[in-house]
């Protein structure tokens, strides 16, 4: 053990020595303080723009309040009033964007149909979305590895290259501890780096203390030693320094790049999603043809729906609110399995993927930062439910009004709800990451080993 | 006899080639032997089994009584090795990787001690705070003999250790290792040179092809007549 601490401190002279090292950790350092600033200022925006959506709210009922002074037909007020259903961000969703980036993060309601209105997002720039999140995750997921591979990718190699790995080994020390206190060195280097900015951007993001920032750093730190795993078996097959680092690149390439690319057509193919499209082109059809449709006929399937309503007057008129509204409400009835089924599909595409991410810990790694930071996509779906809920408590507070032919007042417009939903961490998926990420670490070290142990380290 | 240094039946097969057939050797504490033999007669392989570098097809190695196939650290306890080109950390000074390799071997020494060890070596005193990367390799060979004297081993393996030496260095080794003999360090070096092995050798023996084909203590021989012997075997 004594000569693993010396060999351990004469590591830390080798990479002082090594300037171009020192100078990529900085870099690192310095490109994750961009993703943490990065990651902050996107959901800081998102928070600011969604602290001015209650204030068009208030906005958009003083401008009812002077175009209906008196009391008025809620089907008038339901038809311009537009209210919002918002998606907080969890203070985490700095350090892992996720999805928020391409998901909308608020609702514009009104009380016409909800699916139409509920895919209505504002357009987001392709090639911004192409280019994806620059946050804390992306860093320690994607450029921690490579950082990993320059550290590592001559771990030994160049020791047995330059010639002095014969002397080393001819004193009292065994390869093992050679390897072992190269890797342990580098792997403090890394962790150190990795760990700080995890704190940093924990300190900036203010989350709150709780199990996820345990379970955040056991993640980064599983993560990286996976990729150390990795180094390990290929210094195990003691090859030149240029093809380690090869190798090395070529495991990145393939677990970062190929296997996800590979995994998300393989998954698109076994679980197709409908488009959502032919949703959104199926409501609007139903809709339109409403008002054709004799309004005996539209009614009686909505009383179907909603029997307490059944006692209210026959319509007459040529154009009332009630039967506008029980038109749309159809149309959203009529796709409700097709919306359903997209849901379903979305959430089967992501559980096969968290079912085969075994086979890419940086997808592993990246879906676990997601889900303890609430950007993912089971809490895009929760969010989409809250948001239908909401509105359905939008109709329920219309309906009394609209088939009651009750005047909707200045003083109803405080009463109407109001929507809030924060996303929530999904503990059980980073647990499950958790778990998997170590046994592809165990797996990792126990090839290395068992490779150390069948072909001992030549000092040539 | 106690051998400081055996080997019993040794042998090592790689992949396409046979190195060593069965090698048998004794070497007592004090007794400087030296391998004589062309490139690929077996020389460093037996310094690579002995050192632990490599493990044996067959039969056993021994350092101070202990089989090196099982002991392999702690026979590099008494073991000290300087190859025909001392590599060492580039960016350390002679003296820092001078401290590097001792304490590694268990001895933590002064400054000053290890200054002493360096120019007692051959070192210039102005070279031994200088980087490693600026030194010949002579300079770097010197530096390997510190590390060897440094170790106070009882057994020095040495392959082709002048290789890189001036003339004068060459002598300073040879009376340096005279001094090791003397004190009772066995020395088993793999040479090339046939006057530095007569010059500093108590025995010398000649490898052909993997195998120990002749041993002579080098007081029976002059000079003229250990190059015949060599000559001899190797044609």
């Amino acid at each position: 053990m004594r000569n693993f601490w010396i060999l351990f401190s004469y590591e830390g002279r080798h990479f002082r020595a090594a300037k171009g090292l020192v100078l990529l950790c900085c870099l690192l350092l310095a490109t994750g303080l961009y993703g943490i600033y990065y990651g902050t200022t996107e959901i800081e925006r998102q928070r600011q723009h969604l602290a001015t959506l209650p204030e068009l709210t208030r906005r958009n009922v003083e401008e009812l309040k002077v175009k209906f002074p008196g009391p008025a037909d809620a089907g008038d007020i339901g038809y311009y009033h537009t209210t919002f259903a918002v998606h907080h961000p969890d203070p985490w969703a700095a350090l892992s964007l996720g999805l928020r980036d391409v998901n909308p993060s608020y609702v514009k309601l009104r009380l016409l149909g909800l699916q139409n209105q509920l895919y209505a997002a504002d357009n987001t720039n392709p090639m911004k979305v192409l280019s994806g999140n620059f946050d804390l995750a992306f860093v320690l997921v994607y450029l921690f590895p490579l950082l990993i591979i320059a550290l590592s990718f001559n771990l030994l190699s160049s020791e047995r290259e330059e010639g002095i790995l014969v002397l080393l080994l001819a004193q009292p020390v065994g390869p093992a501890t050679v390897v072992g206190a190269k890797l342990a060195f580098r792997i403090s280097v890394v962790l150190g780096l990795a760990l700080a900015l995890s704190v940093v951007g924990m300190l900036w993001a203010q989350v709150p203390l709780d199990m996820r920032v345990v379970a955040w750093l056991v993640l980064t730190i599983l993560y990286c030693l996976f990729w150390f795993g990795v180094a390990l078996v290929v210094t195990a097959l003691q090859r030149t320094s240029a093809v380690n680092a090869v190798t090395l690149l070529g495991v990145w390439l393939v677990l970062v790049v190929l296997v996800p690319s590979l995994l998300n057509l393989g998954v698109a193919a076994a679980r197709p999603v409908p488009q959502g499209i032919e949703l959104t082109i199926k409501q609007r059809e139903e809709i339109h043809a409403g008002w054709d449709r004799p309004k005996a006929q539209t009614m009686n399937r909505f009383f179907a729906l909603y029997p307490q309503w059944r006692d209210t007057t026959s319509i007459r008129e040529r154009f009332v609110w009630r039967w506008y509204y029980a038109f749309q409400h159809l149309g959203d009835q009529a796709v409700a399995p097709q919306a359903a089924a997209y849901a379903h599909r979305l959430q089967q595409r992501y559980d096969l993927v968290e079912q085969l991410n075994l086979l890419s810990p940086a997808i592993n790694a990246q879906s676990s930062f997601n889900a303890l930071a609430g950007t993912d996509l089971p809490t895009h779906l929760q969010f989409q439910r809250s948001a239908a809920r909401f509105h359905d408590s939008l109709r329920a507070f219309y309906y009394p009004f609209l088939f009651r032919k009750v005047e909707f007042t200045h003083a109803d417009y405080a009463r109407e709800p109001t929507h809030t939903f924060t996303s929530q961490p999904e503990l059980g998926t980073a647990y499950g990451g958790l778990v998997k990420l170590l046994l592809s670490v165990a797996a990792m070290y126990a090839l290395g080993a068992g490779l150390l142990r069948l072909r001992p380290i030549s000092p040539r | 006899m106690t051998y400081i240094l055996e080997a019993k039946d040794l042998r090592k097969q790689y992949a396409d080639k046979l190195a060593l057939r069965g090698l048998n050797l004794q070497i007592a504490p004090g007794e400087v032997f030296c391998l004589l033999g062309q490139n690929g007669a077996g020389k460093s392989t037996t310094l690579n089994l002995f050192l632990g570098f490599v493990l044996p097809t067959a039969g056993a190695a021994f350092v101070n009584g202990l089989e090196v196939a099982v002991n392999p650290l702690k026979i590099k306890e008494h073991l000290a090795y300087i190859p025909e080109q001392v590599m060492l950390y580039p960016h350390l000074t002679g003296l820092e990787n001078l401290a590097l390799f001792s304490s590694l071997a268990g001895y933590k020494y002064s400054p000053t001690e290890l200054v002493e060890y360096l120019t007692e070596a051959g070192l210039p005193v102005e070279a031994v705070r200088r980087r490693v990367g600026t030194y010949s390799k002579g300079m770097r060979q010197k530096v390997g003999i510190a590390i060897a004297v440094a170790k106070h081993a009882k057994v020095l393996l040495l392959d082709e250790p002048t290789s890189g030496l001036d003339p004068k260095a060459s002598n300073e080794f040879s009376e340096l290792l005279r001094r090791l003999s003397s004190q009772g360090t066995a020395v088993l070096m793999a040479t090339h040179d046939i006057f530095r092995a007569k010059e500093v050798g108590t025995r010398v023996g000649i490898m052909r092809e993997g195998e120990l084909v002749d041993v002579r203590p080098t007081a029976a021989l002059n000079a003229q007549e250990l190059e015949q012997l060599y000559l001899t075997y190797m044609h």
